[in-house]
């Protein structure tokens, strides 16, 4: 069977003349798959070699002011922190972000591909695309590589003409639009503190604390996420980074350690010990 | 992720001038989820010996309460306290006792011995012995704690000193360890006092 990879190619092609390209798009370029008796398991070792567990916490939710966006930034194989400055939050284009949880590879080079889908629709429309718009054609992409080991679990956040918009998309093809997600082994516990302090009008400071300290609580609890709680803001003009704060130093702000007051304290006292009368007496008895 | 990474722990005992310190992380979990910043890995078997047990959590526990046991059985027989090399000894053979179906903890034992000589070993999980003249480490963190030891070490470290490295090269270790951490734990032990301090860690 021929794999289709158009989605892989870049677009100007060096080869051919200029005549020759009909609407900018030659023939896409595939190879060939082989054809064993399971199909969808002979790759399975490859893919589990490949497969990094979805260590992360990532949250996006939308508010009265637009949307906010924040992550951790541990990168961690099974046990071991290979990294605690990941960039987890990507700049797909000036209003529109998207967020890493799952292959750190798959996610950047597939938001990468998304940017520039983007802007050629920009260039072909005369206008921006929508978050809708966009958030379909990475679902798209990324079923059709359905079964293959990519690993994403991304949410695509953006400010278009009908407002904010927040799309959840991961790589089994799934496409959720929301008001508040969070993605990553860390989510439940960010999910407890996000869905508990919520509130649909909230300012923007409001909001950004909420989002650090679901962050801040998700990395306390879960293994696999720390380092640094980055704040991004998305709104009319489109996103800004509000804060990138030290999780270790965060604990300290939140929890600052009291010294404790001395209750009792030793002291040296003077005792005698009467010991020969004692003696006296029991021999006497 | 084995049996041994089920709760997450990191130990590290070091030899200094006439005194050692033993000191661990502080975190209880379960794989990935944080339970408590406040477990007790190392425990007092008498005033001059202490003993940290790493790996899985209820297996530490009832190894340390059978020890225990042992011990307190010797000091009514022998009316004295176990010399450190005669514990580690005993722990050894505990352990191998279950070589088919063991306890699935690395001990690190530390103690001052006769003249105050200061001893330290630790064990695999069925028994094998082995001593070391500086530092011993057990653990998920325990590559990361061989490297920091290995560098920061000196030889004939005055207690303060020691302290200050013990506290460094755990936490150093621990923040490259998903499974350990939260803060750290160290005793160090001298002829005359047993100082107990808790570090401050990151707590991610």
């Amino acid at each position: 069977m021929k794999l289709d990879t158009s989605g892989l190619e870049s677009v100007a092609p060096v080869w051919g003349a200029p005549g020759e390209l009909v609407d900018g798009f030659a023939a896409a370029p595939s190879f060939e798959l082989p054809n064993p008796a399971d199909f969808d398991g002979f790759q399975k070792e490859a893919i589990q070699m490949v497969k990094p567990a979805k260590g992360t916490t990532t949250l996006a939710f939308i508010f009265k002011e637009g949307v906010m966006v924040a992550a951790d930034s541990r990168a961690s194989m099974g046990g071991y922190i290979s990294s605690q400055s990941v960039k987890k939050i990507i700049e797909i284009n000036p209003y529109m972000l998207g967020t890493m949880a799952g292959g750190a590879a798959d996610c950047q080079f597939w938001h990468r591909n998304l940017g520039i889908k983007c802007r050629l629709h920009e260039l072909a429309n005369k206008r921006r695309i929508s978050v809708t718009g966009a958030s379909k054609l990475l679902a798209n992409i990324l079923y059709s590589y359905r079964g293959m080991g990519l690993s994403i679990g991304t949410m695509i956040a953006g400010w278009d003409e009908t407002g904010p918009g927040l799309y959840y998309v991961d790589s089994e093809g799934g496409r959720l639009k929301g008001m508040r997600f969070s993605v990553g082994s860390g989510s439940p516990y960010a999910y407890g503190v996000l869905d508990n302090g919520y509130r649909y009008d909230m300012s923007i400071e409001e909001a950004a604390e909420l989002a650090r300290r679901a962050i801040y609580h998700a990395t306390f609890r879960d293994g696999a996420s720390g380092g640094v709680a980055s704040v991004y803001y998305v709104g009319p003009n489109g996103w800004k980074k509000l804060s990138g704060d030290d999780v270790g130093e965060l604990y300290y702000k939140y929890y600052p350690v009291i010294p404790s007051t001395v209750e009792q304290e030793m002291v040296e006292v003077e005792w005698e010990v009467e010991v020969e009368q004692e003696m006296v007496e029991g021999a006497g008895a | 992720m084995s049996i041994f990474e089920y709760n997450g722990s990191a130990l590290v005992a070091m030899v200094g001038k006439n005194c050692f310190a033993i000191a661990s992380d502080r975190r209880l979990g379960v794989q990935l989820q944080t339970i408590a910043t406040d477990f007790q890995r190392i425990s007092k078997i008498h005033d001059r010996l202490f003993l940290g047990l790493s790996g899985l959590a209820t297996d530490a526990q009832t190894l340390y309460q059978r020890l225990l046991f042992r011990h307190k059985l010797y000091q009514l027989r022998e009316e004295r306290d176990m010399k450190p090399e005669t514990f580690a000894n005993l722990v050894s053979a505990l352990l191998y006792e279950k070589r088919f179906g063991p306890y699935f903890c690395q001990p690190v034992i530390a103690g001052l011995g006769d003249e105050d000589k200061p001893f330290i070993c630790t064990m695999d999980s069925i028994g094998a012995k082995e001593l070391a003249k500086d530092f011993v480490v057990a653990g998920t963190a325990s590559e990361s704690l061989y490297g920091a030891c290995e560098s920061m070490f000196k030889e004939d470290m005055e207690p303060e000193e020691l302290f200050e490295t013990v506290s460094q090269a755990l936490l150093s270790s621990v923040d490259r360890d998903c499974l350990s951490g939260w803060g750290g734990h160290v005793y160090v032990v001298t002829p005359t006092e047993v100082k107990e301090r808790i570090l401050k860690g990151r707590m991610d």
